[in-house]
């Protein structure tokens, strides 16, 4: 670029800057409201995305535009919602791109989280730059605490190591002091980075609660085998067995954990323990085992959310999918209180309001959902939450875990 | 005694390699087709067993006499339809190998979203024979013993019809040398297909077995291909019962490694054997010199 160009560049931008904005009350309501987001859809990650992600998009895609739309109170007028998606192939740069793309040439109104912890962490970066207020909902980090103060737009919704890891500790010192375990505890986990921060917020949650963690294992994700790891921590006989795993993993831990007779009185298994598919292969064996997550089947709205999407997908929803469809539901509340799209004003109504969804009733505190679920724990073959414990439906925990039949 | 029990777990996990293997050392050694798309035709054996037992409360055993036949059908019209041409215009292995593997892995990419379209990206399990059995002491998974016991099972079938039938010793002639047989009167497209198709089947039937102890996606066939290959590598392309051997001993090596250093070391132990043995023997390790 020579210097004239710059020179014409920056006397174009100073134009443009000098514009006065177009008034608001000028403004007629807008045909329709756009909604875009880039996602994996191809590639090892994309069933996930789609079956907690994508299908939460495309139902309250269709439900809210079967309400009328969302409603603007500036123009008083319910206006629908278009969807705009993309696949980032699970690789970060494509995202960034795509999302440009969503901001630049599709001109979107408001932008959906991504997939993934480090795709969310990638998005986070863009979207504050770009002023789009994001829910992030598939992101399990330590490094979200530190990120509030620098990514004012970056929403997090789903419960983070620490949070998901102190209510299993605190519960076990209770039972150690009320004399019911001796407060021994074995945890594995595989190599990748939710394993490790996970084991390592429970193992400092287990500390300072004066619990003695006699046994760590881990293992490489996607092991054929776990059994000899299951022995080693069953050698040491932990009252708790907590696993901080990921699936297929988590099934493999729970099947060999009962094949070898290993019977703790309190079992934890991380990521995939919510799923209906987990329930449907362990059956009554599933009973008493708590896992990551959670939800509470009780609030208003969920019967008919359900059967929508039963109809829509012909499966029911799991945890993780009602998280993000509390999201949605909070992103349009925030729209909602404001009446129209203005991105800075949603993102202090994002920020401040108290939001009731099917997750529950939460508010964002610094940008961090105040209560998600953290754990979940199969009770008469339903998934129901069980903390935090003072969060609206809670249901005390089944203790102990009653043997494998 | 919990060394001896890695031991053995060990061997049984082995067997389990073995088996995921054995269809494609038919499928690579005698056909000379690396198909890339195998690991769809043991995500397909796993889905019918996981249908029949799910929804229609069959056996899972029996949906092989589903899933084997319609897995044979499926790879000799593979083979008819998209391989021979492929064949015929090659000039020789080389330029052969790099067609097949384009092709199959295109097949591979239809076979995995078609599975997506129709059967979702969940995650599947079940659970049958999940109970625990003693072997000299040792406590082994029944699903798992199963699957080892079908690997053997399979292996000796194998080991017998190559050894003592006239169809088993045409097979061993193509893998020898195709063109040679060709001149004795061998129909090499026939057998090929035959030993490509009975390939495809055991796939499926692997699919099956391991489909009991391990959950699955439409998604995890991809994985068992490349573990098949390094154990096909390992024993040496065309041999059948070494196949199983090697598996042996990768189970074994991965168990005890895994046990006596660290399990997070498991995967690298293995690699760490595979390169052993590409160094030491390149042609793999039952291969005639």
């Amino acid at each position: 670029m020579d210097r004239r160009t710059l020179l014409k560049g920056s006397v174009a931008a100073a134009g443009l800057a000098a514009l006065p904005s177009v008034p608001a009350q000028a403004q007629s309501a807008p045909d329709k409201l756009r909604f875009g987001y880039a996602i994996t859809q191809s590639g090892p990650l994309g069933p996930g995305a789609e079956s907690t992600v994508v299908s939460q998009y495309k139902l309250w895609h269709k439900r809210v535009n079967d309400a009328g739309g969302i409603t603007l109170k500036k123009f008083n007028k319910k206006v629908p919602v278009d969807m705009i998606g993309y696949d980032d192939q699970g690789k970060p740069d494509e995202l960034i791109k795509l999302t440009q793309r969503l901001i630049e040439q599709d001109k979107v109104d408001m932008l959906l989280s991504p997939y993934a912890t480090h795709m969310n962490l990638a998005s986070a970066s863009l979207s504050t730059k770009t002023g789009y207020p994001v829910i992030y909902t598939t992101a399990t980090t330590t490094k979200s605490y530190n990120l509030s103060k620098t990514h004012k737009n970056a929403f997090w919704q789903i419960v983070q190591p620490v949070e998901a890891t102190t209510p299993l500790a605190d519960y076990l010192a209770r039972l150690k002091k009320e004399g019911k375990i001796k407060g021994t505890v074995g945890v594995v986990h595989p190599t990748v980075e939710y394993g490790v921060e996970m084991h390592e917020a429970f193992v400092n949650a287990a500390k300072k609660a004066g619990l003695n963690v006699v046994v760590t294992k881990t293992y490489p994700f996607g092991a054929s085998d776990l059994q000899p790891v299951v022995r080693e921590v069953m050698g040491a006989n932990p009252d708790a067995f907590v696993c901080m795993s990921y699936p297929p993993d988590t099934f493999m831990l729970t099947e060999q954990a009962k094949i070898v007779g290993f019977n703790p009185q309190f079992m934890y298994v991380a990521i995939g323990g919510v799923f209906p598919s987990y329930q449907s292969k362990f059956g009554k064996n599933a009973e008493g085992i708590l896992t990551y997550g959670g939800q509470d089947e009780s609030v208003p709205g969920y019967a008919e959310y359900d059967k929508a999407h039963r109809a829509m997908f012909n499966r029911p929803s799991e945890a993780g999918a009602v998280s993000v469809y509390a999201a949605l539901e909070s992103t349009q509340q925030a729209i909602e209180s404001v009446g129209s799209i203005d991105r800075p004003k949603i993102r202090d109504a994002l920020a401040s309001m108290t939001f009731k969804t099917l997750w529950g009733e939460y508010k964002y505190v610094d940008q961090r959902c105040s209560s998600p679920w953290a754990v979940g724990q199969w009770q008469n073959g339903k998934m129901v939450g069980v903390a935090p414990a003072d969060k609206k439906g809670a249901k005390p925990i089944v203790f102990p875990k009653p043997k494998w039949s | 005694m919990v060394l001896f029990e890695v031991f053995i777990n060990g061997i049984i996990l082995g067997g389990m390699y073995g088996l995921i293997a054995l269809g494609l050392n038919l499928q690579y050694g005698v056909a000379r087709i690396l198909n890339l798309s195998y690991g769809e035709f043991f995500v397909g054996g796993a889905f019918i067993a996981f249908f029949a037992i799910m929804l229609w409360q069959v056996n899972p055993l029996l949906s092989l006499f589903v899933s084997m036949p319609l897995a044979f059908a499926l790879s000799w019209l593979i083979y008819q339809v998209l391989m021979v041409p492929l064949i015929r215009r090659a000039p020789d292995q080389d330029a052969l190998d790099a067609d097949v593997v384009l092709v199959t892995f295109g097949l591979f990419f239809v076979f995995q979203g078609l599975a997506l379209v129709y059967w979702s990206g969940d995650l599947r399990g079940y659970s049958f024979l999940s109970s625990p059995i003693h072997v000299l002491g040792a406590t082994v998974a029944m699903n798992r013993l199963l699957a080892f016991v079908g690997a053997c099972v399979i292996a000796v079938v194998l080991f017998l019809v190559l050894r003592y039938t006239r169809f088993g010793a045409a097979l061993r002639a193509i893998t020898i040398d195709p063109v040679a047989a060709g001149l004795v009167g061998i129909d090499v497209r026939k057998y090929s297909a035959l030993a490509f198709a009975t390939g495809g089947a055991l796939a499926a039937a692997a699919g099956m077995l391991v489909s009991t102890f391990v959950s699955f996606s439409a998604t995890t066939g991809v994985g068992y291909t490349l573990k098949a290959l390094i154990v096909v590598i390992m024993a040496g392309v065309g041999r059948v019962t070494g196949t199983l051997a090697a598996g042996l001993l990768l189970g074994v090596v991965e168990s005890l490694g895994g046990y006596l250093i660290d399990p997070a070391l498991t995967i690298a132990i293995n690699f760490a054997l595979f390169m052993l043995i590409l160094l030491l023997r390149p042609t793999g390790l039952f291969t005639r010199a």
